[in-house]
Order: structure tokens, then sequence, then C-alpha cells
């Protein structure tokens, strides 16, 4: 119930003379204030007070009652959460209690003091605690003259007996916000020795509502508050008479289902489509491209000329030098050297060939790349091709580990080549298969698509299910017998154990043969074995040849498609509340108050 | 206060001129007042010690008691007539497609199906 419009503040608080009692029914969900003798309310409110703080001044205020979500922008409200004075249905929050009270006798008119007797209602059994902090704070904060108590139920048998709804014998039912109360009356007088009270009531049944829906639909958890839970049950929902004969019909029954079934359409904001671009977009983007590459290239170019110019500059310098030191005699020369900071002779040739080399490579690139490699294939075996005899020892050594690095690779060349071939060989039959008979191809693709998948997935569900499900009782998978009770589990763990076990007498024997390497992969806990991956690479080649040829098939990941409709929430089961109550023999019953 | 809150009157005065003791002064700012209120079922167990005469109800007393009927068993998934119990997750189901899902929830969903049945 959410009453955006704000109660007016009453204007005939005057009118009223003293001795006119100010009724108050004081309700965990709704906070009733009147006067008395008039057949209706003046006032009524959600009985809770939120204290949110306003945003541009800062201070904390009150606001009591429902309020409109839009004008809530202008508060923080994120330490402030709606709360309510009741537990069950007894007060013990008495300053929300006080600011409720304020709002109340505010919107009923008053203005220098609330000068009435107060008639308010407390629920049956009320503690003594809850009812004196009650009076106190009336009386001291209020100065009301006169407070008088009463209990709810008692009040609406009382008026239905006077209209004559009810015999001066019966029994009252009264199902509250959070609780349900059961009030025998006897010769018009309640039996409060014989009452009872049960603590499940409007709240919890929202609550429950809410909480079904959001685990049948968790993607849209955040969409199912408990005040939306609250306006569906009170719009939809429904009590049952024969709980099991309308499960029944839920059951078997098609089209009264259907009937009952309701749909309930979340807002739904479609996502933003990504139009194709058009024409002049392309164009435009495309000659941006150019643009960029063709800076590009110029800034490449001008640092190339720049390098060359500076190769060549330095190239002609040591020329010169070299020229100096030929032409000079043996004094001058050192001098010259010492000059151009380069030791001997030989070290300026050496230079002299660097700068030509990388002048060369700046000024056609494309060239220098071959040369090297034949260079570097020559250089790496350069010894192999020379006979035996004319080698010392250690270019012997060089040789052989030359012939050994050339054999490997020549030799992983032509596996890679073999494997190339067979690939292609095997893509030859399967076309010429394909061809021959092309519906019985697409049936053994698909069987065998189904059958990899379905080892995929148990695998995958082993994996998943030997760590995670065993866990949900023995708290998050720690150490534990939990974790051992899977038989795979068992047997790493005894491998585990029995290899560390020292066994000190005899060899170690262990990593003699190959085989005995194996015993890690058990051991490990993902499993991951070379044969998985086989059948993954062979699962995806299928599903890819299948997605080519086969116009109806879907691939198991994509089947889950985000649906362009709007979502659907499907509300039948839950629709019939599941307290069924039990009716009893005697004459009239009355429920009382509000929820139910 | 923007204009259209003040119009709404929805924020709740300071003083009001009916009270002989206005809120601010009974609860100093500063006070974290979250923490002075009891829950009820404190209350409740501290007034227990006190004198109350055995014979007269009072809140404690007219609490019904648990039902002596047994309960009825609905399914956590469906809602249905459960009679089976999944021995792993100790969830009710009524189907044997309803347990094919059991199986297949994660681990989240079966600690949030155990808060659902109204346990009373």
């Amino acid at each position: 119930m959410s009453s955006v419009t704000r109660p007016r503040r009453e204007a005939d608080f005057a009118r009223f003379p003293s001795s006119t009692p100010i009724v108050i029914d004081n309700g965990a969900s709704t906070f009733r204030i009147g006067w008395a003798g008039e057949a209706e309310p003046r006032l009524s409110f959600r009985n809770v007070v939120q204290r949110p703080r306003h945003r541009s001044t800062g201070e904390t205020v009150s606001i009591v009652g429902d309020t409109d979500p839009s004008l809530m922008k202008f508060f923080d409200c994120t330490r402030s959460a709606v709360r309510s004075p009741f537990d069950d249905d007894v007060v013990y929050q008495f300053e929300y209690m006080e600011y409720i009270l304020d709002y109340g006798f505010d919107r009923l008119g008053a203005n220098s003091e609330v000068g009435h007797p107060i008639l308010m209602t407390e629920c049956e059994c009320n503690p003594s605690f809850s009812r004196v902090r009650m009076s106190e704070l009336l009386f001291e904060t209020y100065g009301v003259p006169s407070i008088a108590f009463g209990i709810d139920n008692a009040f609406s048998y009382k008026y239905n007996q006077k209209l004559g709804n009810c015999n001066e014998d019966g029994l009252a039912i009264s199902c509250e916000h959070g609780t349900c109360h059961v009030v025998p009356f006897l010769k018009g007088q309640p039996v409060l020795g014989a009452c009872c009270r049960t603590n499940v009531g409007g709240f919890h049944i929202t609550d429950f509502l809410r909480q079904l829906l959001s685990l049948k639909y968790p993607y849209h958890m955040a969409s199912i508050t408990w005040d939306k839970a609250e306006e569906l049950k009170k719009e939809h929902c429904y009590i049952g008479l024969d709980y099991m004969a309308e499960l029944q019909i839920f059951k078997n029954n098609k089209e009264e289902a259907d009937e009952k079934m309701r749909y309930w359409q979340l807002p739904w904001v479609p996502p933003p489509k990504d139009e194709p671009p058009s024409e002049e977009e392309l164009a435009r983007k495309a000659a941006l491209k150019e643009k960029a590459s063709q800076r590009l290239r110029d800034m490449a170019a001008a640092k190339r000329s720049q390098k060359i110019v500076e190769l060549e500059k330095q190239l002609s310098y040591l020329e010169e030098v070299m020229e100096q030191l030929d032409e000079a005699e043996e004094q001058e020369a050192t001098a010259i050297l010492g000059r151009s900071g380069y030791l001997s002779q030989q070290e300026i040739k050496s230079a002299i060939l660097k700068a030509t080399q990388s002048l060369r490579k700046a000024k056609g690139e494309s060239n220098g790349n071959d040369e090297k490699t034949d260079a570097s294939a020559a250089d790496k075996y350069p010894l192999v091709s020379v006979p035996d005899e004319t080698l010392t020892p250690e270019q012997l050594k060089e040789k052989k580990k030359q012939i050994l690095l050339k054999t490997t690779t020549e030799g992983k060349l032509r596996a890679k080549q073999k494997r190339a071939e067979e690939e292609a060989l095997r893509e030859k039959q399967e076309e010429k298969r394909r061809a021959e008979n092309p519906e019985l191809y697409l049936e053994e693709l698909r069987s065998r698509y189904s059958e990899l998948s379905e080892k995929f997935e148990q695998r995958k569900r082993h994996k998943v299910n030997g760590g995670q499900t065993n866990g949900n009782h023995s708290s998050s998978g720690g150490v534990g017998r939990g974790e051992r009770l899977n038989a795979a589990q068992k047997e790493r763990m005894r491998l585990l154990a029995s290899a560390a076990f020292d066994r000190g007498k005899g060899e170690d024997t262990f990593g003699m043969r190959d085989e005995d390497w194996l015993v890690y992969n058990k051991m490990s806990k993902d499993n991951d074995d070379d044969s998985n991956d086989d059948d993954e690479s062979e699962l995806v080649r299928i599903a890819s040849k299948l997605q080519e040829i086969d116009p109806t098939f879907v691939s198991k990941s994509e089947a889950v498609q985000l649906t362009p409709e709007p979502p659907k929430i499907r509300h039948s089961p839950q629709r019939i509340t599941g307290l069924p109550l039990e009716s009893s023999g005697s004459a009239a019953l009355k429920s009382s108050s509000s929820q139910a | 206060m923007e204009s259209e809150v003040v119009r709404t009157e929805m924020v709740l005065a300071p003083t009001l001129p009916f009270k002989k003791m206005q809120t601010a002064d009974k609860y100093p700012k500063g006070q974290s007042r979250g923490r002075q209120w009891k829950h009820l079922r404190h209350l409740l167990q501290s007034a227990d010690a006190s004198s109350m005469p055995p014979d007269r109800p009072n809140y404690m007393n007219i609490q019904s008691p648990p039902s002596i009927y047994p309960p009825k068993r609905y399914c956590d998934l469906t809602g249905f007539e459960a009679p089976y119990v999944d021995p792993r997750t100790k969830l009710r189901y009524a189907d044997p497609e309803v347990f094919k899902q059991i199986r297949m929830l994660p681990d989240e969903y079966v600690q949030r199906s155990f808060f659902l049945p109204l346990v009373y």
C-alpha cells in the first residue's frame, strides 16, 4: 500500500471539546488516528519511520510513513533504513513511536497541546514494560490528560456484536502484520486466558513470497523488493480453501491452471542496437586511417633519411681519418688516432665496415634479411662439411654438436610437414565422404558431437561435484572426511600417503621406469590428462564443421539465448497462501484489522 | 530545503508546539541511538524473572505451542507435494525431473533453499 499522497493537516482540531477522546489504532502495519464518534479515522499511514540525511543541508530529518520516491532523491538514504517501532506486535522502540505520534498529532491539527483523552490499542497481553513506556511517553511528552488501552480485536468484536453480525459467544481470529491471534468470547467478554498467538503474519507471508520469487528468478533479484512482493500479494494472491485440491489443479489441469497464472512484466530497456555504420561513416573512417598511416610513413621516412645522413657523415669522417693516417707519419698518426677516439687502424676499419653495412640496411631493408638467414645457416654448421681429420678435438666436439642441432631441426621440419600432409589427406577423405552421402555424414557428425559433449560435461561435473557439492555439508571443502568420500579422492590420498612415506630400507627405484611418473598425474587434483585435450580439440573441430554444413545446429554453449522479449514471471503456485485457517465450530467468525 | 519537499510537508518539523519536551532535547545528537533499544526477546527475558502470577495470562503464556500434527511435506522447488528427500542436499522434491534440477543446482541455491520453508 503505497500512499504517495501525503495527508493534509486537519484544520478542525479546535472544534472538538476537550472531552472528546482521540482514538489511535496503533497497528504494526498502519497507524490510524481520528476522533471518537466518527465513522472513519482521519488519518492512516504506514507505521514506519526513516531518518535520512538531507543532502544539501546535511541535517538528519525524520520522515514518517510512505514517501514519494521521486522526492527521495534529495535525501541520502544509505544509512537510514525504514524502521518500525514494533517487533512482532509489541512496541519496543519508543523513539520511533515518538516520531510517529508527533506526526499523527501534527496532522490531526494539534497546535498548542493535545488536551484530549487518548484511547490507544495494543496487542493481547501487552507486556508491562511496553505499556509503561507508552503511558510515560504520552503523559510526559504530550501532556495528555488520560489514557485508556484496549485490544483491537475486542473492539471489533463488540462493534460487530452491536451491529448484530455475531452473537455474544464467538471466536475472533485476527491476522495481523506480524502475528495471528485467536480470542474466544464468552458472554461478550474476551477470555484472555484461552487466547492464542502465532508469530506468523502478513509480513512473513510477503517475505516468503519474496524469497520464492527471488530464488526462482535470481537475475531479477533487485526488482523483487519486499514492497513489490506485498503489492503482488495484495492484488493477485488468494487464500486457497482446499490447498491440496488447488495443488492438484496446477499439477494436472492445464486450462484452469493457465487461467490462474499471472504474468508479471518487468520494465525492460532494450539494449542499444549497434547500427551498421553508414557509407559516409565508413568512408570517413577510412580516410582518417589513411591519413594516420600516411603520417606514420612520413615520420618513418624522415627518421630514416636522418639516420642515413648521420651514417654518411660518420662514414666520410672515418674515411678521412683513414686517409690522413695513410698519408701521415708515425707521431702524427698517434695524434690523429687520439683525436678520433679509436685506438688503432683495425678499429677504424671495422667501424667503417659497420657503418657501411648499416647504411646499406637503412637504404634498402629487404635485401639484408635474406643474406642474414643464409649467412646464419651457413654460420651455424660451418664445421659440418669439413672432414674430420683436419679438425682439432674441440672443433670435433663443436662439429658433433652442430650435427646434432642440424638433424634435430631437420627432423622437426620433416615431422611438421608429415603432419600437414596427413591433415590434408584426412580433409580430402572427409570431403569425399561428405560428397558421397551428405545425410549419413551429418548423422555421424551429430552423434559424435553429442557423444563427446556428454563425456565432456560428465567429466566437468565429476570434477566440480567431487569438490563442490560434497563440501556442502562440511564447511568450505577443507580437510576432513567430507573431502575423501569420492573414490577418486580416496585413491589420491592413498597415493599421496604412500609417496610421502619414507621407506628407508632398500633402494628407491621410483624413477627407473617412465610409467612411474604418471603417478603424479593421478595425484594432482585437477586430473588433466592429455586425453582430455584431444577430446576437447576434436569437439571443437566437429562443432565448427557442423556449424558450416548444418543449418539447424546450435552449439551447446550458445543455446541459452538472451530473449529479445521482455521477461515475464510465472506466478502460479505461489499465489495460494499456505495458511489453511481452521474454522471453528461455533457461530460467527469475525476477523478484525487490516492484513491477511 | 527544496520547495517541493517543503510543499509536501514530508519532513517532520524539529519542534512541535504541543510537546512538552522536544525530541532533539530528549535524544541529544551524537549519542548513538541504535544501541539503546533492547530487542523484544531480551526485554521479555529480563521481565520474566519478576513476579507474575502463573495463573494469569501474560505475553509468553498465550504463545501457542508448536503444532501437534506432523508437518506437511512440500517440494522445495515447485511447491507441490513432495514425499521424497534428496540425501545429499536434504531438499524435498516432487518428481524425478525436479530431482535432476536439484542435482544441477550450484551451492548457493541450496543454501538459500534451506531458509525457505517457514519454520514454525
